[in-house]
């Protein structure tokens, strides 16, 4: 449970507010008339008093409050004359709610007895609606507790980010020019010590040399001493004893230069360590407890089951976990949504409940813990829990999925689809144990907050909605990755793993990928913005995304790590750049954009979400059947195909293709060669003696190239051939061979 | 007559290719040497990228590409940063830039006005794929 301690001192500072409100109010009433704009100011303030206090459980606070709001509501209302008089009874009431603020800021808690004649007295003009004269009481307002606080705008403190982030880019360009300057030392330091060295071995050299009978002393100062009293010099001696000095004092001051710039990259260190517990601080100024969120938001929904007759029971854990105050703001609304869900929908009854052999309170439990820097909140209910079942159903009728498409997805994935927008499209639908709409806007206000939404249910047992969030909005945690000699950078939060380009050679073609029993659709960052994808880099990174449970991938050129990082939005003139959603600026000063996964695939989502029920329609421009055992060929020849507005049948064996050609118009047969149960050769050799399909098109499909095989099947009756792997070009020339895409515009 | 005090505007003169344009002096807010641009992957061809500049980007337009302006050469690359409401944007110039005065009646030709400029310039949001997104 959250510290009571804390919750008071945000009661106190709130309180402080609507007092105050209260008290402007008053002022306007006397001085400027009933207006019922003023009245409704301070009803609402009272209302909202009322259920700060009744949180903290102070409930004489609530009562009084709770009598103003009775009674400004009568006022309201004109069931009692709007006259002056009354507002002396009011600051009687004030007046009592401040001694209370001020004993629960010395003393946690309400002392005094509430002055129950007041309360009386409020009853009995409420109900007899007439004004009863109350003794003259002072003018005077007891004055507020002192809290050691103030309340900053947001925005200030935006702007405080806004000048911190430029430090930090600041303060990385100068890190990195202390760098270069200590190269140079090193640099300067290396060549000096070789200079002093040559110049030591030269005159040491020179220095056992005998000297030359021509050589003249020309020095004065050695000159006036003869031979005998001096050792021999010359110049050279001199000049190499001078040079040498001078190499010396130069290595002197390398060394203070290397030292000083030891000490430099120590302070730099010391200021990067304050700049981060500045940035902290800073952040932890706008955080505030997630219980207080959660305790306004069980109140509300206490409220909502007693109203559906309904008991439940709501536990809270982690409360006294803090999240940023925008965050905390936008929580509010998804949280109170899947909430009310679960007691509409999930909870049953009392008497149901019993009747499975559930306790007759219901259960909800809120689990809030810190997972790094973000926040994972579960919301548990031992409810009616999803039937998957109907979830299938849905999302087959609406045309959401394919059967072919749900054969492959697991029941988490499945499930997901309840976050589509569309599932479900009225407020009654309710899906015999599941949740109503509006699950996608939850999911849109979660996306907003850079956050991540799973559900997990098993029926009749439990509901489970995992929202991931970010603690806080301003610093993002970011995977720098290349792209076309370009950097970018993405939010890694719907990261969920990066592979290597090598287990998986052919995504570049396929755009298709099987990991861990999963086809992962795969884009080509390349080749998503840039027109010429010139050289093709070997190295390769597939980074896999997982949007609550749907899974797609990007492959890019190479990944340069991670940041964390405040993203700067790209302004209006660009803003235009939806597949950004903003930049981020390198310690060299470089732009990354920083791009939104979402919108990347975004056509993808519509596809699935739009992708009307018109079976048979006749939009198509032809109809195609592929047979081939490998689900991938079948996935990527579909979608290729589909993509040239082509109906596509796909059979996985030639037993299956002939029963498709039962029941199915079909312009033209795609055929892989070995399939188990009937293969390729076979399925020819039926088509051809079918003689409705005498002339039916019949491309065959293989990996096995030879002429042999290939002069086979021309001779069982094939049209064309194509090997594998295939690339879309020679698909779309074969196919307008045989007239099928003969209107095509692409 | 000679007492009139004459009323002048101010403008910044810029060209790209063989043609000057002309722009209120007011707007123009510094003018920067080009030396590394960073193209924006995904913008029309007008941008040609942006510059950062103190920590913020500036995206650079060519006008060149908006006008169809032939270019002869890329000798001295300029960027006229301007102030649209608050946004900068840049302005490739083929020269560097300068400042005129005209009496405040003549009517001036190949006169850009920055506001109009940036509004038939800035990327427009795609209007399609934008149903769910907003609502309540």
């Amino acid at each position: 449970m959250i510290d009571q301690t804390e919750l008071i001192k945000y009661f106190l500072l709130e309180s402080e507010d609507y007092i105050n409100t209260l008290l402007e109010g008053l002022e306007d009433l006397e001085n400027k008339g009933f207006s019922q704009e003023t009245l409704e100011a301070i009803y609402r303030a009272t209302h909202t008093l009322k259920g700060s206090a009744s949180i903290v459980k102070f409930n004489k606070i609530a009562t009084l409050a709770h009598k103003l709001e009775d009674l400004f509501e009568a006022i309201i209302n004109h069931e009692i004359q709007q006259d002056t008089s009354i507002i002396n009874l009011v600051r009687r009431v004030v007046n009592s709610m401040i001694n209370f603020i001020n004993e629960v800021s010395q003393y946690n808690e309400e002392k005094s007895e509430l002055d129950s004649n007041i309360v009386n007295l409020i009853d009995e003009i409420i109900e007899k609606k007439i004004i009863l004269q109350t003794e003259e009481s002072q003018d005077i307002y007891a004055p507020l507790p002192m809290i050691n606080s103030v309340r900053v705008e947001l925005g200030l403190i935006d702007s405080l980010f806004d000048i911190l982030g430029e430090i930090i880019v600041q303060k990385n360009i100068i890190s990195d020019r202390e760098k270069e300057l200590r190269n140079l030392v090193e640099d300067i330091l290396k060549s000096g010590k070789k200079l002093f060295n040559e110049i030591i071995s030269f005159s040491d050299r020179y220095w056992l040399a005998p000297l030359g009978e021509k050589t003249k002393v020309l020095d004065t100062f050695f000159t006036d001493f003869s031979d005998l009293e001096f050792d021999r010099y010359d110049e050279y001696h001199i000049f190499t004893r001078k040079i040498a000095e001078i190499t010396n004092d130069i290595n002197e001051g390398l060394n203070e230069l290397i030292s000083f710039s030891e000490n430099l990259s120590s302070n730099f260190k010391t200021l990067g360590k304050e700049i981060i517990t500045l940035k902290d601080s800073l952040l932890s100024i706008r955080m505030l407890p997630i219980g207080r969120l959660l305790n306004k938001i069980s109140e509300a929904i206490k409220d909502t089951a007693n109203n559906l007759g309904k008991q439940i029971n709501i536990e809270i854990k982690g409360g006294d976990i803090k999240i940023d105050k925008p965050v905390f703001d936008l929580l509010y609304e998804p949280l109170i949504h899947i909430l009310r869900n679960a007691i509409d929908h999930g909870i049953e009854t009392p008497e149901n409940r019993l009747s499975i052999g559930k306790p007759a309170k219901g259960n909800i439990k809120l689990l809030v813990r810190k997972e790094g820097k973000y926040v994972v909140i579960s919301i548990t209910d031992d409810g009616k829990g999803i039937d998957i079942d109907r979830v299938k159903e849905i999302a087959l009728s609406r045309g959401l999925l394919t059967q072919e498409q749900m054969h492959y997805m697991n029941n988490e994935e499945i499930l997901s689809y309840i976050f589509v927008p569309g599932f479900s499209t009225s407020e009654d639908v309710d899906f015999q144990s599941g949740r109503g709409m509006g699950l996608n806007i939850v999911k849109t206000s979660i996306t907003k907050l850079k956050g991540t939404i799973e559900v997990y249910s098993e029926l009749h047992k439990y509901t489970t909605f995992l929202i991931k969030i970010p603690q806080s909005l301003s610093i993002t945690n970011l995977l720098i990755f290349r792209s076309s000699d370009l950097e970018f950078a993405v939010p890694i939060n719907y990261i969920e793993e990066i592979l290597t380009i090598e287990d998986f050679p052919d995504v570049k073609s396929e755009k298709l990928i099987n990991h861990k029993n999963r086809f992962i659709t795969v884009k080509v960052f390349s080749e998503l913005y840039f027109s010429s994808n010139g050289k093709h880099s070997e190295k390769g990174y597939i980074i896999i995304f997982n949007f609550s449970g749907i899974r797609k991938a990007l492959l890019v050129d190479d990944i340069l790590g991670q940041e964390e990082v405040a993203i700067y939005p790209l302004g209006k003139f660009l803003e235009g750049l939806t597949q950004y959603i903003g930049y981020v600026l390198s310690a060299q000063g470089t732009p990354r954009f920083v791009i939104d996964p979402v919108k990347i695939f975004e056509e993808e989502f519509v596809f699935t979400i739009s992708k009307p029920l018109t079976f048979e329609s006749t939009a198509y421009i032809g109809t195609v059947l592929i047979v081939d055992d490998s689900i991938s060929v079948r996935r990527s020849l579909q979608t290729l195909l589909e993509a040239k507005n082509l109906k596509v049948y796909a059979a996985k064996d030639g037993l299956e293709a002939l029963n498709i050609l039962e029941e199915k118009t079909v312009d033209i047969v795609i055929t892989d060669l070995e399939m188990p149960v009937m293969h390729g050769y076979e399925l020819i050799n039926r088509i051809r003696k079918d003689i409705r399909f005498k002339d039916l098109p019949i491309i065959v499909l293989t990996s096995r190239g030879t002429k042999k095989h290939q002069e086979k099947a021309i001779d069982l009756g094939a049209d064309g051939f194509l090997v594998k792997p295939f690339d879309e070009k020679t698909i779309t020339e074969l196919l307008s061979n045989f007239q099928i895409l003969k209107n095509q515009i692409y | 007559m000679s007492e009139e005090i004459r009323e002048e505007k101010h403008f910044c003169v810029f060209g790209i290719g063989e043609r000057e344009f002309l722009i209120p002096k007011e707007s123009v807010i510094q003018v920067l040497d080009i030396t590394k641009i960073f193209p924006i992957p995904g913008s029309p061809d007008y941008i040609v990228g942006a510059l950062p500049v103190r920590g913020k980007i500036i995206p650079a337009i060519d006008l060149a590409k908006v006008y169809n302006i032939e270019r002869i050469n890329y000798s001295e690359n300029k960027l006229l940063v301007l102030d649209v409401e608050g946004e900068k944007i840049g302005i490739l110039s083929d020269i560097t830039p300068f400042f005129v005065s005209f009496d405040k009646e003549i009517v001036v030709d190949d006169y850009l006005d920055p506001k109009k400029l940036y509004e038939e310039l800035k990327i427009k949001q795609p209007s399609s794929n934008k149903t769910n997104e907003n609502l309540p």
